[in-house]
């Protein structure tokens, strides 16, 4: 036997922000005009003080000021969160990824030296594969081929990394003093946690009533 | 939210000749192995095709899903109710660009995924192109969908594809806040009054057959996944995650005293299952191919939101932008 169905028809919308839509049901569905292909920048979160910043994934932005913001709505709703940060996808180097017992150090090309100053830079490793590329510490290097091979001898020892990721310090645009304000009222927000949903007394009143009402 | 499997699409397995057979068996003694796949590794044409086609259904599912219950934000009972509902929603489409992001590693842009949304060619979750008429509608979507949904990405979240396991483990973690307001929202409609009571009552019974649909057409008539399974691209079949499903909340719906609109819905004590009443099929086909009673209006909010943003992305554009596949 098939279930019958009661409203399998087309219906006129019932959203009432759709009906005061202007041109709502006029417009023919075309592909839309190629604008939206933004930037993607990587972002990275660091959940408590003390605790390394972590990869979390990317936003899609204008700039790296909305990149910055967007990452904080996308990623840092809920759970704690103390600081992040992010930079333009194109400006993280990325070493070849491995597998097994080889590391990743292993295969990077011969150092070049580089020509211009030296400067900072963030190194990212990748020490499970599956899970999230973790912060080990910062290098200085006058570019980014010298800056993977500083890495491998100040973090590579005797551990096999699977990934390595370096990024320019300067092309990272980092949590200051006055954005930590962003998150103080996270602890607040208990709607968004399960915890806030207790409704067991409620039940277990209404299971009493229906036990005596029959 | 989203249920896998909602297409009847079958996939070709010939392109496998193509593949050099020593990276093939690497890959899948890989995933036998239990490791993860990432973007940079070697990965048969086939899965990335499946992959690409299951995390944009599921992105578009999100965005869409969205769709009928943020109509119900401005008319919530009250303001505990309405800023909950409003972090669902924030939550949905939250998840949409974090599924956008694990899908387009694989290398499609996200521009292309809502080019296809747009236009049609890509499907999302059937079960919204069913209208949320009142706000029991909307509470049954808040607990019993998002429950559904969570049986599916929990599954989901144990794949072979580490991008889409991160995401999945985030979205799973919010998805309990979700599931937790929706039942909240439903015992107090079913320890209110007659009349919220009858309320819930009459969403239960609009909505439980595209419940029905929600996991995908039945093992029986479904194209066939032993090739997506043996991935870890799909963990469990449709079927396993139906009865997945009724074994958790079929108990809690009739511990309120609801009626599910189902005279053949009984656990059977020899295998185990449970037994209902086959769904319409053909509705779930006729619907998933546009025929349904609001997916001309959902495409439309989409097409409408696409063009009233226009100006802003005009305004955005810079030559210094360059659109680079994701990481990881």
């Amino acid at each position: 036997m098939l279930l019958n169905r009661s409203i399998a028809f087309m219906m006129k919308p019932i959203d009432p922000r759709v009906n005061r839509l202007p041109g709502f049901g006029q417009g023919s569905i075309q592909p839309k005009a190629p604008l939206d292909q933004l930037g993607t920048y990587e972002v990275f979160v660091q959940a408590k003080e003390g605790k390394p910043f972590q990869h979390e994934g990317i936003v899609h932005a204008s700039d790296i000021e909305l990149a910055y913001i967007l990452a904080k709505e996308t990623f840092t709703r809920r759970f704690t969160c103390v600081s992040l940060y992010v930079t333009e996808t194109r400006d993280v180097y990325v070493s070849p990824l491995t597998d097994g017992q080889t590391s990743s150090y292993e295969l990077l090309p011969p150092a070049t030296a580089g020509n211009g100053p030296t400067e900072a830079y963030e190194v990212y490793h990748l020490v499970k594969r599956g899970k999230q590329h973790v912060h080990v510490g910062e290098v200085m290097a006058s570019s980014p081929q010298e800056a993977m091979h500083s890495a491998k001898e100040k973090f590579g020892a005797g551990k096999v990394v699977y990934n390595v990721w370096v990024i320019r310090k300067s092309n990272i645009r980092y949590t200051n003093e006055a954005d930590k304000d962003l998150w103080l009222t996270l602890p607040e927000k208990k709607y968004r946690d399960a915890a806030d949903y207790k409704a067991g007394d409620k039940l277990t009143a209404f299971l009493e009533r229906v036990k005596h009402s029959v | 939210m989203y249920g896998g499997g909602n297409t009847f699409e079958g996939i070709k397995t010939d392109s496998l000749a193509q593949e050099d057979p020593q990276k093939l068996a690497e890959f899948e003694a890989r995933i036998a192995r239990g490791e993860k796949i990432e973007p940079t590794d070697w990965m048969p044409e086939l899965y990335r095709k499946q992959l690409v086609r299951m995390i944009e259904q599921h992105a578009h599912s999100e965005i869409i899903g969205a769709l009928p219950e943020g109509t119900w934000i401005t008319r919530a009972p009250g303001f505990k109710r309405k800023l909950s509902l409003m972090a669902k929603v924030q939550d949905e489409v939250g998840h949409a660009q974090l599924l956008y992001s694990a899908a387009e590693t694989l290398g499609k842009s996200r521009e292309q995924m809502i080019d296809d949304l747009i236009t049609g060619k890509s499907k999302y979750s059937n079960i919204f192109n069913y209208p949320a008429f009142t706000w029991a509608d909307s509470c049954f979507i808040s607990w019993l969908v998002d429950a559904g949904a969570i049986v599916n990405q929990l599954a989901n979240a144990k794949g072979s594809y580490g991008p889409y396991c991160r995401a999945l483990d985030r979205i799973c973690a919010e998805e309990s806040f979700h599931l937790k307001y929706g039942h909240h929202c439903v015992i107090y409609l079913a320890s209110g009054t007659e009349k919220q009571r009858q309320m819930f009552q009459e969403a239960l019974n609009r909505w439980w057959p595209p419940m029905m649909h929600f996991f995908g057409p039945s093992d029986k008539i479904s194209a066939h996944t032993e090739v997506l399974m043996r991935w870890k691209v799909k963990m469990s079949t449709n079927d396993d995650q139906r009865n997945q499903f009724l074994d958790m909340y079929v108990p809690k719906i009739w511990e309120l005293g609801f009626t599910i609109p189902d005279p053949n819905l009984k656990k059977n004590p020899e295998t185990g299952r449970w037994d209902y009443t086959e769904p319409d099929w053909e509705e779930f086909k006729r619907v998933i191919n546009g025929d349904g009673p609001c997916n001309k209006e959902r495409l439309e909010v989409r097409r409408v939101a696409e063009e009233r943003g226009q100006w802003v992305r005009e305004a955005l554009k810079s030559p210094s932008l360059r659109y680079v596949t994701p990481l990881a």
